[in-house]
């Protein structure tokens, strides 16, 4: 029962963090990185949908043999009688929650840990916008690569998948295959760090790019968190998935890898000012008239040539700004309690960086620029965007 | 003791080497298999005496896999 309770508590978590949409407004800068709740939410949501059952297929083999003693345990206490093999066995089967949740758990801090260890990591490459663009695109390629052998699209794809060395692999099937007692789950869900899936793998590059170990940290826990309800459930039902299934699900997984892989390109596109991001591409097309009105509210008094950019935890408005051209622009940019990573600026074209108070205002002189000029801005993420024109 | 490569064509990930190389500790004889996902094949060193072919692709198809002779 108490096990049980533990289930549904894990999943109570999983819909309160979907739940609360505020949440998705917060945002942290920690130690030179910065993400956004919403990103981890997407972490969790990624765990929930496709991480439980990817990581499954590959760690699942890991936790039927932790399970194996326990099972074997449970028939030596209550051998079957008579005719009733299977079904008296069956329902013995609820002692297998224990493990399960060994495991995870075991699982759920390791993989903690690990995201930590590859924030820290990031934190020595982060050292502007254009190498974490750069960093970014690698991830993206990384992500691309991995939906795409998961297609089978062609063979060379197969080299973006890690193989893990089999001195690590025969460790740990030997050790599943001897171990005793709840060790045997605790010390298997421990080392499925060393057979990460496909979208862990893909987790892990984000923690990367997060350039923070607290940041990582938290990725991981809410993509493990999310994983968890999903193998918790399987695992408990059938402890193994079918390979026919296990193939069909593949490609639902690969389609959400290579959206997470294009949505990071779009961001490193974005963080490089590039005019060729989904965002950038399409601001001019979609008239909305928030846009519109924002836009006349924030027109430059000419007697100044000032221009101001309200900076809020759900993006830049307006996203669009009109500025003189062939002058010194100043521009203004307003933070009024905002926590997001909007907070963290970036100009591309000016290779202007800058963390903004959580409440404040932050003046950028922007150099004289000819008429027609597109300047983009982004967050560090390259997820919040605008651009000036100067006309 | 032989060694014979084996081509697996529908292994879809890094995990299927690893249960095909589990095969070894459940057929006394072989020696060693060594599954590659990027190659799509299986190498495997047995002993003839103690184990057969036929065996050892029936225990490669109740893992769910096909292993062709290369």
């Amino acid at each position: 029962m108490v096990l049980a309770a533990l289930g549904i508590l894990l999943v109570a978590i999983a819909i309160l963090m979907i739940v609360t949409p505020s949440l998705g407004q917060q945002g942290v800068t920690v130690a030179g990185g910065s993400f956004s709740m919403s990103q981890i939410m997407v972490a969790f949501v990624t765990g929930v949908t496709t991480g439980g059952l990817s990581c499954l297929a590959v760690q699942g083999g890991l936790l039927a043999s932790s399970l194996a003693h326990q099972i074997e345990q449970d028939y030596l206490q209550n051998p079957p009688q008579g005719k009733k093999t299977k079904a008296s066995v069956q329902p013995k089967r609820s002692n297998s929650a224990l493990p399960i949740l060994l495991f995870l758990t075991s699982k759920m801090v390791m993989y903690t840990l690990l995201g930590a260890l590859f924030g820290w990591a990031g934190s020595f490459l982060t050292f502007s916008p254009v190498t974490r663009a750069v960093l970014m695109i690698a991830i993206a390629i990384f992500m691309l690569g991995n939906g795409l052998r998961m297609l089978n699209v062609h063979p060379i794809f197969r080299y973006f998948a890690i193989e893990p060395p089999k001195f690590i692999t025969r460790y740990i099937r030997r050790t599943a295959k001897n171990g005793t007692e709840l060790f045997t789950p605790l010390f298997l869900g421990a080392l499925t760090v060393f057979i990460p899936c496909g979208v862990t793998q893909a987790m892990l590059a984000t923690a990367l790019g997060t350039g923070s170990a607290l940041a990582g940290a938290a990725l991981l826990f809410a993509f493990t968190l999310g994983t968890s309800p999903v193998f918790f459930i399987v695992a408990y039902l059938t402890t193994e998935l079918g390979a026919r299934l296990e193939k069909f699900f593949m490609r639902f997984v690969a389609a959400v890898v290579l959206v997470l892989g294009l949505v990071t390109l779009n961001g490193a596109l974005n963080l490089l000012g590039s005019p060729l991001s989904f965002e950038n591409l399409t601001r001019g097309l979609i008239p909305s008239t928030g846009n519109s009105s924002a836009l006349a509210e924030s027109a430059p008094s000419s007697s100044t040539g000032g221009i101001t950019l309200q900076v809020r935890s759900d993006g830049y408005f307006p996203q669009m700004l009109k500025a003189p051209a062939g002058q010194k622009v100043t521009l203004s940019l307003v933070t009024n309690q905002t926590y997001s990573c909007a907070r963290d600026f970036v100009i591309p074209d000016l290779d202007y960086y800058q963390l903004l108070p959580e409440t404040g205002t932050v003046t950028v002189d922007i150099p004289a620029q000819p008429a027609g000029t597109k300047m983009f801005f982004t967050c560090s993420m390259g997820m919040y965007t605008g651009q000036i024109i100067f006309e | 003791m032989v060694k014979k490569t084996y081509s697996v064509p529908d292994m879809h990930c890094s995990n299927c080497s690893m249960r095909l190389e589990s095969i070894e500790d459940d057929l006394p004889g072989i020696r060693e298999i060594n599954a590659s996902y990027h190659k799509q094949q299986m190498i495997v060193e047995f002993d003839e005496a103690k184990v057969s072919e036929e065996q050892i692709l029936a225990a490669v198809k109740k893992k769910g896999y096909q292993a062709i002779p290369a």
